[in-house]
């Protein structure tokens, strides 16, 4: 348990970890209310019976604060490697499996930090922004509705994970960076123009993003690529990769 | 120390990083990569029986036609009581065609509910002025020359346009006719994006039709219409109504170019996605891995004016960008047009682009000017944050993201999103004129529109990063 | 080539700390001059001053009478060693050498000469990542080297040489001293700087403590030392208080006498008829010398005489 309080002092410790959790607090509260926002009973084409999904666009600051969460996951190890203290941490602690369990604790919990009160907040925001807007909503909170604002929160700590990862196996900060970003938001882009219906569900349903943010997901399920649960899975599988094999290559590498 | 000195410095440092310079590399091949995915993967089911006008693009050419067989030269005159506001591009007005072919050379006359008077040749615009309905409408022929007159009262006209027509044929047809246009909805909500199109009929009334010169004896009615198109309800059926010399008319459909928003020059040009992902955080660090190691005090020892240290890491980042996204641009743009045909984006809705088009050029230089852009943009973030991590996701997340909110929220946020975003850029790559008719929000605003958006963050970035450089200690 | 470093008044604080308090001092040419003081004296901070890297509070420091952010090609003015560490790890040494020559208009062929200077010839092509820590001095100084500079600047170059390294850093910095240039040496080491430099400032807690030749300090520091060894202590303690000397008693057999030369210590107990087996005159060392005089409280005379 000394790792983890090492590596808990050592994260929060970081000149970029606060603003980073306030970024994230800032996106998904913010962005979401715009969302929300943006949205006028008065431009529906049934009026009784909007179809919209309320509280993924309540949610929509995930777009942009699971950026925040990989910039978390890099720094936490990528740092290291940086200002060569890895050398430092790996001779400190010659079990580098338990430096790498620690570190992922300690992201796992710097994520959940500003991201649940995030979703609390901006869930609760939304209602009375969108009774404004002319939406009447149903008054209690659905099980759809919990799912996705708790899948939101477990969303973020899979990215910062998964960013973890990759962090150790690639090891340069700008470099893992690159690659989380790319393996999040390029192949969205890419299903914007690829029209093939095959290949367009194929790449939603198999990529971190789309995939993973199925569980934002509380009306029109069989739109959907892929159910929640299973789109949740996905990125899972995703960061159950990156951990494993940052992990053997942090293991076994020479540090 | 002159900036020339820091220039080849600063080449230097760029190509002497093996890293580096194979990221670069690395960009060129995704980029043209990226786009060869991006073009297997579309698929277009436009209308196969598309008119194909006398240029040779495809063409809407469909509306109600009453009309005579002209031998020669000759003239129509017409008074249009009134027309029905069923669109405010409806038109009701006189023709002279080459048969009743759809996508066959014309040359035509009318008013719309709009408020013009439009005169339109073979399926372009000549001229218009204001005026509306009613409305005296001249069509006269001499030889392959026709020309076209409007009057309120029928005995003062006053001249809209003059054409020659050498592929009208010495006999055709000459009539009135009335059209209106669909409307389409492109109905975007969170989550979801709809097209449909909604069918519209133009009603208006002829009187006082007056032909001259050698013509058929008898009124012929024709319905030209798009084969096999799947129409989402008629409201009502088009026709005829003769009495005592006054035409009542309705119609549906339009008359004029039909090309389909799709680019197929901006498909080609996708991969500049995949080697900006790459481009980006190289132009970061390019500034930022000095910092890291402290060899900015060696670097600001040797210039310390600093400036020009960002200026010349500018020039030659941006420089060599450019290099490199041409020369991707280029070859993408050459390997992925037989893949777009391939994959149905050929002709008749598709003409092949060429390179001689100024606007399909000007997209294929806009893609490395928008890689270009991007890495000044880096350059500008890494020097202000002088860390890597958040100028590379700073700008990678401004970029991106915004393309896909933007196809999945309402028109408006969109277009705003666009142009203050840096993903705006995006519109650089298009050979085709803006339109809302995309789920892409990119396509919203023109290549202008999205080089002033990318120009003023990268300029922005660098203005401060510059400012920041000189007044810190290091 | 008459140019020297000129620090005037300078005073630098970052944040609430005052890193430099009113320093004044010049760096003349033709001499090694050492910058010392503990660590955390200002001395790092005054160099970057000096190259125009941090920008001071009050005062100035000038090179050849113009301030380092106005010159054009400054590199050939002020040759400067500040942080070895600060080489991409992924550049080849010529590499880094050639982006900095071509920076300031310098010729290419320097690379290779300042190279063979500092003997990393033969590791030109090798990256700079696989250097060791002397290996990245030596390119350091081949970096300070580059523009033939009249004037000179190495924070603690001494950092990571094996004996031979030191060796030869002394041999080149009086070289380039004999060649008629200011070099500015910093150290937190004074025994580093003994036999090297000509010229002492050091500094204390952002302050101007000593500005002086090497003989001066040494001097004046305690003067001489001259060791003892009697079995009669007492009585040549009295002898030599008496003669006008501080006395202090040190082993079981052994006295420390200062203020009085050898001789005279030899002379008194010899004519007050006190036998002495051992008498050893000690000259202060520099490093001696120096850490009386950055001591906390300076004591003069504070040894126990006993009556």
């Amino acid at each position: 348990m000394n790792v983890v309080r090492a590596e808990w002092i050592k994260a929060r410790t970081l000149p970029s970890t606060p603003w980073l959790l306030m970024g994230l607090l800032a996106l998904t509260v913010g962005i979401g209310a715009l969302a929300a926002g943006t949205l006028h009973a008065g431009e529906c084409a049934d009026p009784a019976n909007c179809g919209e999904d309320f509280a993924k666009v309540s949610l929509s600051g995930l777009w942009l604060s699971q950026a925040l969460a990989a910039v978390l996951g890099v720094l936490a190890l990528g740092n290291e490697y940086g200002t060569r203290m890895i050398t430092v941490t790996v001779a400190a602690v010659p079990g580098r499996m338990r430096i790498l369990a620690g570190k992922a604790g300690v992201v796992l919990a710097l994520v959940l930090l500003p991201a649940v009160p995030g979703v609390l907040v901006v869930s609760a925001l939304a209602r009375p922004i969108y009774a404004h807007n002319g939406f009447a909503l149903p008054g209690a909170i659905t099980g759809a509705s919990l799912r996705a604002a708790g899948g939101t929160v477990l969303y973020l700590g899979l990215v910062a994970l998964l960013a973890l990862g990759v962090t150790a196996l690639v090891r340069d900060t700008a470099g893992s960076l690159s690659v989380v970003l790319v393996l999040l938001y390029a192949t969205p882009a890419l299903a914007l123009v690829v029209s093939h219906p095959t290949w367009h569900d194929r790449l939603q349903e198999f990529s971190p993003l789309t995939a993973g943010m199925a569980i934002q997901a509380t009306t029109n399920l069989d739109a959907l690529p892929i159910g929640p649960w299973r789109g949740l899975g996905v990125l899972a599988a995703w960061t159950a990769a990156a951990l494993i094999a940052g992990a053997v290559s942090f293991v076994i590498r020479d540090a | 120390m002159s900036l020339r000195h820091l220039l080849r410095a600063e080449w230097t440092k760029l190509r002497s990083v093996n890293r580096w310079v194979l990221a670069l590399a690395a960009a060129a091949v995704f980029t043209v990569a990226f786009s060869i995915l991006a073009s297997s993967g579309g698929s277009t089911d436009r209308q196969p029986n598309v008119a194909v006008g006398p240029g040779g693009k495809p063409v809407a050419d469909d509306f109600h036609f009453v009309h005579r067989t002209l031998t020669g030269d000759g003239s129509i005159v017409v008074r249009v009581a009134d027309q029905q506001n069923s669109h405010p591009q409806a038109m009701a007005g006189v023709m002279i065609k080459n048969g009743v072919t759809r996508g066959s050379s014309y040359v035509s006359i009318a008013v719309t509910p709009g408020g013009s008077v439009r005169m339109m040749a073979d399926f372009r615009d000549v001229e218009k002025r204001a005026g509306t309905a009613p409305r005296w409408l001249r069509l006269t022929r001499t030889g392959a020359h026709i020309a076209t007159y409007d009057s309120v009262d029928g005995s003062s006209w006053r001249e809209i346009g003059e054409v020659d027509l050498a592929a009208l044929p010495a006999t055709a047809e000459i009539g009135m006719y009335v059209s209106s246009p669909g409307e389409i909805r492109l109905e975007r909500s969170a989550g979801t994006t709809s097209v449909g199109e909604r069918l519209t009929t133009g009603r208006a009334t002829f009187a006082e039709v007056r032909v001259q010169g050698s013509a058929g004896s008898s009124w012929t009615s024709d319905d030209l219409i798009q084969p096999g198109l799947e129409r989402k309800g008629r409201p009502g059926p088009s026709g005829t109504t003769e009495a005592a010399g006054t035409f009542i008319l309705t119609g549906t459909g339009d008359i004029g170019l039909n090309e389909p928003p799709d680019d197929t020059v901006q498909i080609g040009l996708f991969g500049t996605l995949a080697g900006l992902l790459v481009l980006v955080p190289l132009a970061v660090v390019f500034v930022t891995s000095e910092y890291r190691r402290g060899m900015i005090r060696t670097t600001f020892a040797a210039a310390p004016a600093r400036t020009p240290v960002l200026v010349a890491k500018a020039v030659v980042m941006g420089g060599v960008t450019f290099v490199i996204g041409l020369a991707a641009a280029l070859v993408s743009f050459f390997v992925t047009q037989p893949i777009l045909r391939a994959h149905g984006f050929g002709p008749p809705m598709f003409p092949a682009p060429s390179l001689a088009e100024p606007r399909v050029l000007r997209a294929v230089i806009g893609a490395a000017v928008f890689l270009t852009l991007l890495s000044l943009l880096g350059v500008g973030a890494g020097a202000v944050t002088r860390r890597g991590a958040p100028a590379i996701a700073a700008v990678i997340t401004l970029t991106l993201v915004p393309m896909f909110v933007g196809s999945v929220v309402p028109a408006a946020a969109a277009r705003t999103l666009m142009l203050v975003t840096p993903a705006g850029g995006f519109a650089m790559q298009r050979a085709k004129p803006a339109t809302d008719w995309l789920v892409e929000p990119w396509a919203m605003i023109g290549p202008w529109a999205g080089l002033a958006v990318l120009g003023t963050y990268a300029a922005v970035a660098l203005l401060a990063g510059g400012w920041l450089m000189r007044r810190r200690d290091v | 080539m008459s140019t020297s470093i000129e620090v005037r008044d300078l005073r630098k604080r970052y944040g609430t700390t005052t890193a430099v308090d009113g320093l004044s001092f010049t760096v003349a040419p033709g001499e090694v001059t050492g910058f010392v003081g503990p660590n955390g004296a200002g001395k790092s901070t005054t160099m970057r001053v000096i190259l125009g890297l941090d920008a001071p509070d009050t005062g100035h420091a000038h090179v050849g009478g113009r301030p380092y952010r106005a010159m054009r090609r400054p590199l050939a003015v002020v040759g400067a060693l500040l942080d070895a560490g600060a080489v991409h790890p992924g550049r080849r040494a010529k590499d880094h050498l050639l982006w900095l020559a071509q920076s300031n208009g310098i010729p290419a062929r320097r690379v290779g000469e300042v190279l063979e200077e500092v003997g990393l010839a033969s590791v030109a092509r090798r990256r700079a990542g696989g250097f060791s820590l002397g290996m990245r001095q030596r390119l350091g100084i081949a970096a300070a080297l580059l523009g033939d500079p009249p004037v000179l600047m190495f924070d603690e170059p001494v950092n990571g040489l094996d004996p031979e390294g030191i060796v030869w850093i002394r041999g080149l910095l009086r070289g380039l001293a004999a060649e008629g240039r200011a070099v500015l040496v910093s150290s937190h080491l004074m025994g580093e700087l003994e036999g090297t430099a000509d010229h002492l400032v050091v500094v204390g807690r952002g302050r101007l403590l000593v500005d002086t030749t090497v003989g001066d300090l040494l001097a004046a520091a305690s003067g001489g030392r001259v060791e003892v060894r009697t079995t009669r202590r007492t009585e040549a303690m009295t002898v030599l208080a008496n003669a006008g000397g501080t006395v202090a008693l040190t082993d079981t057999d052994a006295l420390t006498v200062t203020e009085l030369a050898a001789e005279d210590v030899a002379a008194a107990l010899t004519a007050a008829g006190v036998p002495f087996s051992q008498l050893s005159p000690h000259r202060a060392t520099l490093e001696e010398a120096y850490m009386e005089l950055t001591r906390e409280s300076v004591e003069f005379g504070a040894m126990e005489v006993l009556p």
